[in-house]
């Protein structure tokens, strides 16, 4: 690799990253939030490394080329490139098919874990709080109460029901997990659209014990804006 | 005739005065590599529409992008110590003994915070600089594993169990060391590929344009070989059934090893095993450190980087020695501690 060629890559690796951590917020798609101090000085680096390349290369500083980069080297370009041109979208319904619901813990929930649940109503609650207060709570607060949920839409194949879904990641989008909560009641609507939903429990086991089934009877949906940071459990806006 | 002669000197002359080692048309060159792949990746994305290959590609690029700032740190620490650190001071802080050296330099691995794709340009610049490559390994093997910053996620990960933290610090600097000294026992010179970079400072060289050079070769060395490991870590992610997994966990010598396999297959950074090793809860606790053990030791992306680093002829026998050496390690202490 000849050393405007790394000139060219220092650059453009930087500025791709600078793009997506800098400028944009697009590195939520791929890494979690205090990610962006890391890759924001990454950026500047690799940016400096080569302007101060270029520097060199302008000046004709000795360097001895006897130990080029290999040529693996020019892999590099493929990131660089997709972050400045190109960037990937965050996982979606695809990868949340694919992924078993994640397990909730379930060894020491008590009772005493669930506070009273507000009374407003619809009651705005995150997928895993729904998922804990079906299957764990025996105090059964959630019983009849209209829930207000926000997620993706995952289709699930047959009888006409799909899944409400969030993906979280704990490091970086290769280790993502997802929560769903399937939905009853009304046509799925298209893969990947993000939906507000309102309801009630969908019967079905006992509630409070882990035979119940994570579901939903749907009244209402209404499409939303995608959030940024996609990767998380939170709750509906508004 | 003269006249000819002379017309023909003119004519070779610009060919001639072009500066030697690079191509005529650089700067067409440059256009082409800067503007051909990305017309490239362009109409593959296009063309590509297809969910799977855009988790693919999302999958790729994450690893790298989470990768990349853990890699600067690493290879700016490995300039750093090539351009600055007399060897010298290795060979007062480290015993004399080989030996006694492995466990030391295992032991230090705690000071590196990071994950797995920092440590493999510091431990080819420690051997560089005299420091005996068993204890490089040694270190190698340990700091992804043993670092706070993985240790703290583990507790997090595994909340009220402080035994699986235990577990998991102690089996992997078991298993540093055990590869440390069977590098001693077996190990032969001639399966490293010669350290090339890593000179040291030279009499009448600037040491930060030393830095700078050493710094910067070893990004895009590293960073090629990176992006070799995201890709196929990425390919076994989207590929990989999630129902094959569950398949697994009922024997308990097969989801040992299954796991053990996912780990290597699946390379999700040393800093964020521990909630994907909490999230196979149908797996038993041994099976689940042997995830959080061989994971930051070897996995496809680190692979890649020691081939490319050390050379394939021992990245092979030494990912395959650490895959065993690792295994048995966390059954014995899994099986004592859990």
């Amino acid at each position: 690799m000849k050393r405007p060629v790394q000139v060219v890559l220092l650059v453009l690796s930087g500025l791709g990253l600078l793009q997506v951590s800098l400028f944009t917020d697009l590195f939520l798609r791929y890494v979690k939030p205090g990610m962006r101090p890391l890759l924001i000085a990454s950026g500047a680096v690799l940016l400096a490394l080569g302007l101060a390349e270029a520097r060199a290369v302008y000046r004709r500083t000795r360097h001895d080329e006897a130990h080029p980069p290999p040529h693996v080297a020019w892999l590099l370009f493929l990131p660089a490139l997709s972050l400045l041109l190109y960037a990937p979208p965050a996982l979606g319904a695809y990868t949340a098919a694919r992924e078993a619901p994640r397990v909730v813990e379930t060894q020491d929930a008590r009772d005493e874990d669930f506070d009273p649940l507000p009374a407003t109503s619809p009651l705005p609650i995150t997928l895993g709080d729904f998922t804990r207060r079906v299957q764990q709570d025996r105090t059964q607060a959630i019983k009849g109460r209209t829930v207000e949920m926000t997620g993706f839409v995952t289709p699930a194949g047959e009888d006409g029901s799909w899944y409400l879904t969030r993906l979280l990641i704990s490091c970086c989008a290769a280790d993502v997990q997802s929560v769903k909560v399937r939905v009853y009641g009304v046509a799925a609507p298209k893969a990947d659209t993000w939906v507000s939903v309102t309801g009630t429990w969908h019967p079905g086991g006992t509630l409070g014990t882990s035979s119940a089934r994570v579901a939903l009877d749907v009244r209402t949906v209404s499409e939303v804006e995608r959030p940024s940071n996609s990767y998380m459990d939170a709750l509906p806006l508004g | 005739m003269q006249e000819t002669q002379d017309r023909a000197q003119d004519a070779s002359a610009p060919t001639m005065r072009a500066r030697p080692g690079w191509p005529r048309h650089w700067p067409l060159l440059l256009l082409g590599a800067a503007v051909l792949p990305g017309a490239a990746l362009y109409l593959v994305g296009w063309s590509a529409e297809l969910p799977a290959i855009q988790a693919w590609r999302t999958v790729a690029l994450s690893v790298v992008v989470q990768a990349v700032p853990f890699m600067l740190l690493g290879t700016a620490l490995s300039g750093a110590i090539n351009a600055f650190v007399p060897a010298s001071v290795f060979t007062r802080l480290l015993p004399k003994r080989p030996a006694l050296a492995v466990p030391v330099a295992g032991a230090a691995g705690v000071v590196l915070p990071g994950c797995e794709c920092a440590s493999v340009p510091v431990a080819n610049s420690l051997i560089g600089r005299g420091v005996t490559p068993a204890a490089a390994f040694a270190f190698l093997l340990s700091a992804p594993a043993v670092n706070p910053i993985v240790l703290t996620s583990t507790a997090i990960a595994f909340p009220g169990r402080p035994e699986m933290v235990l577990a998991r610090l102690v089996a992997s600097l078991l298993a540093a060391c055990a590869m440390g000294w069977l590098w001693l026992w077996l190990g032969k010179e001639e399966w490293l590929r010669p350290a090339v970079r890593h000179t040291g400072h030279q009499p009448g060289h600037s040491r930060w344009a030393e830095f700078r050079s050493g710094f910067q070769h070893d990004f895009l060395h590293a960073g090629g070989f990176l992006v070799v490991g995201a890709l196929a870590a990425a390919t076994f992610n989207v590929a990989v059934p999630p129902s094959v997994v569950d398949a697994f966990a009922d024997s308990a010598w097969l989801s040992v090893l299954f796991l053990a396999a996912l780990a290597i297959l699946l390379a999700v950074c040393s800093e964020a095993d521990a909630f994907v090793a909490a999230s196979l809860s149908g797996f038993s606790p041994v099976a689940r450190l042997t995830f959080m053990v061989v994971g930051p030791m070897v996995d496809v992306k680190l692979i890649a980087l020691q081939a490319g680093t050390f050379g394939r002829a021992f990245a092979v026998r030494f990912s395959a020695a650490t895959t065993v050496v690792a295994i048995v390690c966390s059954v014995l202490i899994g099986g004592v501690l859990l």
